[in-house]
């Protein structure tokens, strides 16, 4: 799903509401009472009653000076009757037990004057002491606490995926499964702020705050970490999860009595908006200004790129653009600059890099077992510049770090590019959108390199309408494309839905260039989500307020009863297949789980307030379950790492199906008929209710009659 | 189960009522006019003329000798029925917003509205059923101004001299009429206005609907949340389906709220759910705005909705209707 | 007198010629307007009749037309058919066959095609999905001991 824009939402709407009680709770520290913000701050000068303003006045600058803001109210001094003078020690409530901490930590030892210096404890301990036992005790040595299994979630005996929903204050995390299997995991009120977020492989869930973000996770949902960026609006996660984004509108900003640590901001990061944090340590790796272009009126209001910093796929750089000027990349995890320059390319647009697929990890592993240091792939990057004077636009694709570049290729009359790399790092498609030479109207190149093949050939799908999205296939050899002549195209409107046509292409074995597959005219799709296995493919419209349709598309069908490795020649795109339609009224978001069985839509209160909530269907487009929810904001299936089963086990289980089978078709009818005795036996229950209070009703009234 | 269209409205519906033997169903509406109808073939069998505003609400006799109606001409009336002359006007300060007989046919109540320095006020009327029924005395029985949120649907109880009240606030409540105490309430009945109550056969429950996209089912006695019906849709009506174990449900966002209707021309549905389960158990598209008022045939074998559109569409259950059984065999009370 | 009376005489003849002569035109005329409107009625009636000859045949042009527009869909319907493999007939048998029955072989067709698709993709259903849990189920001790390293 979709993060909400960055502004659309405020921390100060939701700010006085949120319950943190329960965390409160948690992790109060048992005092015995309720004094445990009140300090003793001994070796204060004894005075008499007129000298008693002057030293509140100055024994409360002291403090407000060091960080602990207290007035001159706060502090009760006890009093010597007997001689009238005050007995050289103070009492202070700092109203709460962390401001408490803080003065304690702050003020002792303190120079009040020439002579004396403050000694600062907390009440409750001056107590403790008191009545300290002397003897020694010798202490328990703490039990070893194993840390939860962050990844417990996938050791789920059922297999089950889960999910995330954030539901007016309510986040939810429910487990999906068969029908019976389907509950809450863990459910919070007040758990974010803003919205909620997973992270790349599963293991956190992040919500944010106004203080800042936190990473939960573990069985029980422990606060796993915490990043203090004041006011965060936006996250963005590294791809191996080492690293974390974050981003305010509002300028950083250090006040003297913040704490201060590798965890905070310091006063170097002021003025600063993005910030890079270590997600183990939770330290503080740098801060970075919004970038805007040199000359341009900085309050000018621009879409902001967001992820501002785009990391490779090894965690190992990252780097961000200058438009026009250079791309930055820096080294992880000292967040330094890469060999102290920056890659200098006069005009640059965007870039993107190179995502690393199974092969290239599959790979890096068997090197690092084998303890061989044997050069593995470099990371790869491409980027595009555009038109200048006589230069023509160019797509440039560069190793990083030896910063070769690998390929160029100039292209003419071009008005913007888009980079899709698949998702294996095979192919790179360039969406070049040109304009005829008066530039009166735009049609569309598809440039689309073969990155694993010598000398990095190009082909290039001419195109005559605009093409509005594109998309590869995961893992695949196939991408679809949603293209559009509709002349009111550029121009939305209320009400106004775009006609489009949906086209898939497919690499050509033989020929080895990508050719049209098949396509699907007057549609009002505009939206690809492919299944993340491949294959399934769903079509939808989002976002127009008078269609909703889901296709539910199938590019290999019936080819799955052919043995493995068996080729069978067939027509050419004779294996597509619409396996089903549905409407979700509303729809904003469509989401695949991440096994490929299951579809997620939602709309979102984000968007729109009508008949708000999400459905689930399965991949044929039969729906599973449906909640209309006042209020609902968002749904997020909970990511899953990269499988620990090698090709070969994978390969077997696939070989052995048919066993497998037998018991999940078990398990299967056990549940169907589990489930319906159930629900049968509730209902009776229901009616028996209804029944016995109905009986009760109709003596009553004939009672109430008879009187 | 092919619809009648009654048109005979040229504005929103506000209330639509069958008599007791189920053979007439009335109609009223904003545009000043009160229609009676055969249900059975929905001919227009007449008119009652005279209101000089919005007709908000209509009830009519065991006996189908009287009707009264309340309008925002400040008019509460007593109609013949079955001359359609108005036997008697009683006016007040404000809007009359709902108006109901009591079980005997010896009492009205009515609901005045609360505006321009006027509280609102609960009256009830004696009717006086001798002579041709003119003679009707111009003071109320009782009268009283219920205190906190203003009331806006109201109905008999099977206990004398005690009626249930919805309110504003989403609050029901018991009143007694003869002193105007309020007996019990359940402030949390509902979170938005009460917008309509439709009481059992035996008065024993009675349910009602809300802006907060729920209906509810609420025991007189105790006035306890029975059953909870929760839809997606601010609602207008809901009505009981005698003889069935089912709810019957319509409302729908207000046009202004509605981006473009296109996608949801003629899908304002009525909704069907069964009572005991929650569950819903089917719709019946066709409104092309809101429903407003629904009621059910005393028998139920037919229901009649009307909407926003102007229009009144009465459905006659086909034989399916009745034999279907989805929840099997099991015998639920009524 | 006498001349009187020729005269007289004279007059009388000379008018009744004059009324025979205006006879016998009048009757001419007649004559000749009754001969005319026959001939109209006789060319209406010849225009009447090729109109209806002409509406006839258009009917009869458009039967044909609908006739072999019917036969010629027929054909088609049970090719599709045939090239889809469900109608055991062949072409020549087909002539037989109306486009109703056509028309209810095609439901049948679809019906049966629909209900293959659904069995299939039930069958398909079913294993994307054991198959998932099957992964998912010999994942578990590997998980374990990634956990314990």
């Amino acid at each position: 799903m979709a993060i909400p824009n960055g502004s659309s939402t405020s921390h100060e709407d939701i700010d006085a509401e949120i319950d943190f009680s329960d965390i409160e709770e948690k992790y109060r520290v048992d005092f015995d009472d309720g004094f445990d913000s009140v300090i003793v701050v001994d070796d204060v000068p004894i005075i008499d009653q007129s000298k008693l303003d002057r030293l509140l006045q100055k024994i409360a600058k002291d403090f407000s000076r060091k960080g602990a803001p207290i007035k001159p109210e706060d502090i009760f001094v006890p009093w010597d009757d007997a001689a009238d003078k005050s007995k050289g020690y103070v009492f202070i409530d700092l109203r709460t037990p962390d401001a408490a901490a803080f003065a304690v930590a702050a003020m002792h030892g303190h120079q009040f004057d020439s002579r004396r210096q403050f000694k600062v404890n907390r009440f409750m301990d001056i107590e403790h002491y008191a009545n300290m036992d002397e003897t020694y005790i010798e202490p328990q040595t703490e039990e070893y606490q194993p840390k939860e299994h962050l990844r417990a979630f996938l050791t789920d005996p059922q297999g089950r995926d889960q999910y995330v929903t954030y539901r007016g204050d309510d986040v939810d995390i429910h487990w999906h499964g068969k029908p019976s299997q389907c509950e809450i995991a863990y459910s919070k009120k007040g758990w974010t702020d803003l919205y909620v977020s997973w992270s790349p492989l599963g293991t956190y869930i992040a919500t944010l705050f106004r203080q800042g973000v936190r990473l939960f996770g573990g069985p029980s949902w422990e606060p796993q970490q915490r990043f203090a960026h004041p006011l965060v609006k936006l996250i963005d996660f590294s791809p191996c999860e080492q690293y974390l984004v974050t981003w305010s509108h509002d300028p950083i900003s250090v006040p003297p009595n913040l704490p201060q640590g590798p965890e905070y901001f310091s006063p170097e990061d002021e003025g600063n908006n993005i910030a890079v944090w270590d997600i183990k340590s939770g330290h503080l790796l740098r801060t970075f200004p919004t970038s805007t272009l040199d000359g341009e009126d900085p309050t000018a209001k621009k879409q902001m790129q967001w992820p501002a910093l785009k990391w490779s796929a090894d965690d190992k750089f990252t780097a961000r653009v200058t438009a026009g000027q250079h791309i930055s990349v820096y080294e992880l995890p000292s967040m330094g600059l890469h060999n102290k320059k920056s890659l200098k390319i006069e005009g640059v647009v965007d870039f993107e890099w190179c995502p690393h697929g199974e092969k290239d990890r599959d790979e890096a592993d068997k090197a690092s077992a084998a303890g061989k240091t044997k050069k593995a792939r470099e990371n790869m990057l491409a980027y595009w510049t555009p038109e200048v004077a006589n230069q023509p636009a160019r797509v440039t694709l560069v190793n990083f770090p030896s910063r070769t570049v690998l390929r160029q290729k100039n292209l003419f009359n071009v008005t913007d590019c888009k980079l899709y790399w698949q998702n294996q790092g095979d192919f790179l498609c360039v969406k070049v959108d040109r304009h005829t030479k008066t530039k009166k109207s735009i049609f569309c190149n598809l440039e689309i390199f073969r990155v694993r093949e010598k000398d990095y050939p190009v082909e290039v799908v001419e195109l005559k309408d605009t093409v509005t999205d594109f998309s590869w296939e995961p893992k695949g050899e196939r991408f679809a494309i949603v293209s559009s002549n509709d002349p009111n195209l550029g121009n939305p409107g209320p009400g106004i839905t775009i006609k489009t046509d949906i086209s898939f292409f497919q690499l050509d074995r033989a020929k080895n260039d990508f050719k049209l597959l098949h396509t699907l005219t007057s549609r009002t799709s505009n939206t690809i989500r492919w299944s993340p296995r491949g294959r399934h493919v769903v079509l939808a419209t989002v976002g127009s307020s008078s269609k909703s349709e889901l296709e539910f598309w199938d590019l290999d069908f019936g080819t799955e009863d052919r043995r493995e490795g068996q080729v069978v020649k067939e027509e050419w795109g004779s294996g597509i297949q619409q396996l089903g339609s549905a409407d979700h009224y509303g729809v904003t978001d469509v989401e695949w789980d991440p096994s490929g069985r299951y579809l997620a839509t939602s709309a979102s209160a984000w968007r729109h307030t009508l008949e708000n909530g999400y459905a689930i269907w399965d991949f044929r487009g039969q729906e599973v379950e449906k909640h209309l929810l006042d209020r609902f904001k968002q749904f997020i299936w909970r990511p899953r790492p990269r499988t620990l089963l090698t090709k070969e086990q994978q390969r077997q289980i696939r070989r052995n199906l048919r066993e497998y089978s037998r018991a999940f078709d078990e398990e299967d009818a056990a549940e169907e008929s589990n489930v319906s005795a159930e629900l049968i036996a509730h209902r009776k229950r229901l009616v028996d209710e209804w029944n016995a209070w109905r009986a009760h009703c109709k003596k009553d009234i004939a009672e109430e009659k008879r009187n | 189960m092919r619809p009648i269209l009654l048109q005979g409205h040229e504005r929103s519906l506000t209330q639509i009522k069958f008599n007791a033997e189920g053979d007439l169903l009335f109609s009223c509406s904003k545009d000043h006019v009160i229609n009676v109808w055969f249900s059975h073939n929905g001919e227009r069998l007449g008119t009652y003329d005279g209101h000089n505003g919005t007709v908000w609400t209509i009830d009519v006799d065991s006996q189908s000798k009287y009707l009264v109606s309340g309008s925002a001409d400040n008019t509460l009336r007593l109609w013949a029925v079955s001359t359609g002359k108005c036997l008697f006007t009683w006016e007040f300060p404000t809007a009359v917003k709902r108006v109901a007989f009591s079980d005997d046919d010896e009492q009205v109540v009515c609901i005045t509205e609360q505006r321009m320095g006027h509280q609102g006020a609960i009256r009830v009327f004696k009717i006086n059923g001798d002579g041709d029924g003119t003679n009707q005395s111009e003071d109320p029985l009782y009268m009283f101004h219920p205190i906190g949120s203003k009331a806006t649907v109201c109905a008999f109880s099977y206990t004398p001299n005690v009626i249930i009240t919805g309110h504003e606030s989403g609050k029901v409540a018991l009143f007694d009429v003869s002193t105007g105490n309020e007996i019990l309430n359940n402030e949390r009945a509902h979170m938005d206005v009460v917008t309509d109550l439709q009481l059992s056969a035996d008065a024993s429950y009675f349910l009602t609907s809300s802006k907060d996209k729920t209906a509810r089912l609420h025991d007189t006695k105790t006035l306890k949340v029975l059953k909870t019906f929760s839809t997606e849709t601010p609602l207008n009506s809901a009505a009981l389906s005698p003889n069935r174990p089912y709810v019957l449900l319509g409302g729908g966002q207000e046009a202004m709220q509605v981006t473009t209707t296109s996608l949801r021309q003629g899908k304002f549905e009525t909704r069907f759910w069964h009572k005991v389960f929650e569950e819903e158990v089917g719709r019946v598209k066709g409104h092309f705005g809101p429903i407003n008022t629904i009621a059910v045939h005393p028998a139920g074998t037919s229901y009649a909705s009307g909407g926003e559109d102007g229009f009144v569409r009465v459905h006659h259950f086909d034989d399916t209707y009745f034999r279907a059984k989805p929840y099997g065999d099991m015998e639920i009370e009524d | 007198a006498e001349r009187h009376a020729l005269q007289v005489r004279r007059a009388l003849v000379a008018r009744r010629r004059e009324l025979l002569a205006e006879l016998s035109v009048r009757k001419e005329k007649e004559e000749a307007s009754r001969r005319a409107e026959s001939s109209r009625r006789e060319r209406d009636e010849e225009a009447k009749r090729a109109k209806a000859d002409a509406a006839r045949k258009e009917l009869e042009r458009a039967r044909k037309e609908i006739e072999s527009i019917r036969t010629e869909e027929a054909k088609k319907l049970a090719q599709n058919l045939i090239k889809r493999g469900g109608l055991k007939v062949s072409v020549n048998e087909m002539e037989d066959l109306s486009t109703d029955s056509l028309m209810r072989l095609q439901v049948e067709q679809l019906e049966k095609e629909k209900k293959e698709l659904n069995e299939r993709l039930r069958i398909a259903s079913k294993r994307i999905d054991h198959t998932e849990r099957a992964y998912r189920k010999e994942e578990l001790p590997l998980l374990a001991s990634d956990y314990a390293t």
